[in-house]
């Protein structure tokens, strides 16, 4: 029975990875059809601004339907999981399974909730997609993109990888600048002073809750 | 039945995995995501001076929340926006002059031109700099300054540094801003211009920061650290980029 639950396991995992080659051949025609991570970034900017732009409520800074429409339009989109790991560094190992799923969670609230009141801005801005950096083909790419229409224009870079759910974005520059950087050492502070638990803490008292 | 067990897990699988995507028209190819591969993590930041900073960086708050947000509400209240645009631009057209000259210092011929080009514009057409003219022709404000030159000539950071009412700055920005303070023909005027024209000058900067200051306050847990990081990345990547240009400029004499 052992003998049979061993060759199960090595099985299931075969048949896994069949099961994905299988789509990929058999799918590869509705590969096409999936859009391209530059084209997904200008068609996201372009809707975004469109909506901002006819709806005033969107542009009032806490309003309800901005949190409704970040998390229905900008959240799918995000991996927050991807994004928390590299902000950990190090330190994700020192968290056990429950921290690192709760480190997730508040982490995108955090993210969610302050850089939804950026959205109002995009009323009177316009995103240009300038160029894409393939890091590896078809699984890991930077987008790079121009804000326009402050004084100066504004580079933010998008770091996109190819997953199940299609393509998400792990990394924001702004003019070169990392964000997730910035979190990687106030992470690590909080963590060598006290502990993943208090990164924990620290996180949910930021959120309010 | 080896082998037929792993034709039923095999089919099972690949029936689940289509009964799953069915319903979805748009299929995609299902490759697991790769791991996040760990860059060498970055060297942790000089800053030895770390309570002295934090102190300050607290009295730096204090004073903020006592004198400049008042002033700055202020300023921001009774001046209407093309004023404020147009002192902004004014003392970005000063600022231009420096960042040309250090252009040139950092042996970045044509960034130089490009900023002399502005400068000429914006104070002819642009009345005295009041007007950024120069943007409207393509010709971009750039960062540059004392501290990136002595960067890109190889002088190292040195430790982290909170100024009083400055902010974030560095052994080696300091040094820089003392150079520029040197320079300044403000500097020379009579005490009562010479500080006016600087706390205006320091009114509309903080003013033009307020938005990303509430920003950086919202998403942060440690602010301190989170600027800190902030302004040591901004640093690095000015003068890496005039390190290029410079490094450039000399291999092509």
């Amino acid at each position: 029975m052992q003998h049979f639950i061993g060759h199960l396991a090595r099985g299931l995992s075969l048949a896994g990875s069949v099961a994905a080659l299988a789509f990929m051949l058999g799918f590869s025609h509705a590969q096409a059809e999936t859009v391209a991570p530059d084209e997904l970034v200008r068609k996201l900017a372009a809707e975004m601004t469109a909506a901002v732009r006819a709806d005033p409520e969107l542009q009032t800074p806490g309003s309800l339907k901005i949190s409704d429409f970040v998390q229905k339009n900008i959240v799918p989109r995000f991996d927050f999981e991807r994004v928390t790991q590299i902000a950990m560094g190090r330190n994700w190992a020192k968290a056990n399974p429950s921290e690192q799923k709760q480190i997730i969670t508040e982490f995108g609230r955090l993210l969610t909730r302050t850089y939804s009141n950026a959205i109002a801005t995009l009323k009177d801005l316009e995103v240009e997609v300038k160029s894409t950096r393939v890091i590896t083909a078809n699984v890991d790419v930077t987008v790079k993109t121009q804000m326009i229409g402050r004084p100066q224009p504004v580079a933010i870079d998008y770091g996109l990888i190819n997953g199940p759910g299609g393509w998400k974005v792990y990394d924001v520059t702004v003019e070169g600048i990392s964000l997730v950087a910035a979190y990687r050492d106030e992470f690590g502070g909080l963590v060598s002073s006290s502990g993943v638990s208090g990164l924990i803490e620290a996180l949910k008292k930021k959120n309010g809750g | 039945m080896k082998r037929f067990a792993l034709s039923l897990v095999l089919l099972t699988t690949l029936g689940s995995g289509l009964a799953i995507a069915a319903p979805s028209k748009k299929v995609k190819a299902v490759a697991p995501p790769p791991p996040i591969v760990e860059e060498q993590e970055p060297a942790p930041p000089n800053d030895v001076l770390e309570p002295l900073n934090r102190a300050t960086f607290a009295l730096n708050d204090g004073i903020d929340m006592v004198i400049v947000n008042p002033l700055v509400t202020l300023w921001n209240g009774i001046m209407p926006t093309f004023v404020r645009t147009g002192v902004g631009n004014f003392f970005n057209n000063l600022d231009d002059v420096y960042v040309g000259i250090n252009h040139v210092l950092q042996g970045n011929g044509s960034a130089a031109g490009a900023d002399f080009q502005r400068v000429a514009v914006n104070t002819t057409v642009g009345i005295g700099g009041l007007f950024d003219v120069g943007a409207k022709m393509g010709l971009h404000k750039v960062d540059g300054d004392f501290g990136q030159t002595l960067g890109a000539w190889g002088l190292p950071t040195g430790p982290y540094l909170i100024l009083p009412l400055i902010g974030p700055s560095t052994f080696r920005e300091t040094t820089g801003r003392f150079a520029r303070i040197a320079t300044d023909p403000r500097s020379y005027l009579d005490p009562v211009p010479s500080y006016s024209l600087m706390g205006l000058e320091y009114l509309q900067t903080r003013a033009d920061g307020k938005a990303n200051e509430g920003l950086i306050a919202a998403s942060s847990l440690d602010r301190y650290v989170f600027v800190r990081n902030l302004y040591l990345q901004k640093r690095a990547l000015m003068v890496k980029a005039a390190r290029e240009k410079t490094s450039s400029a000399a291999s092509a004499n």
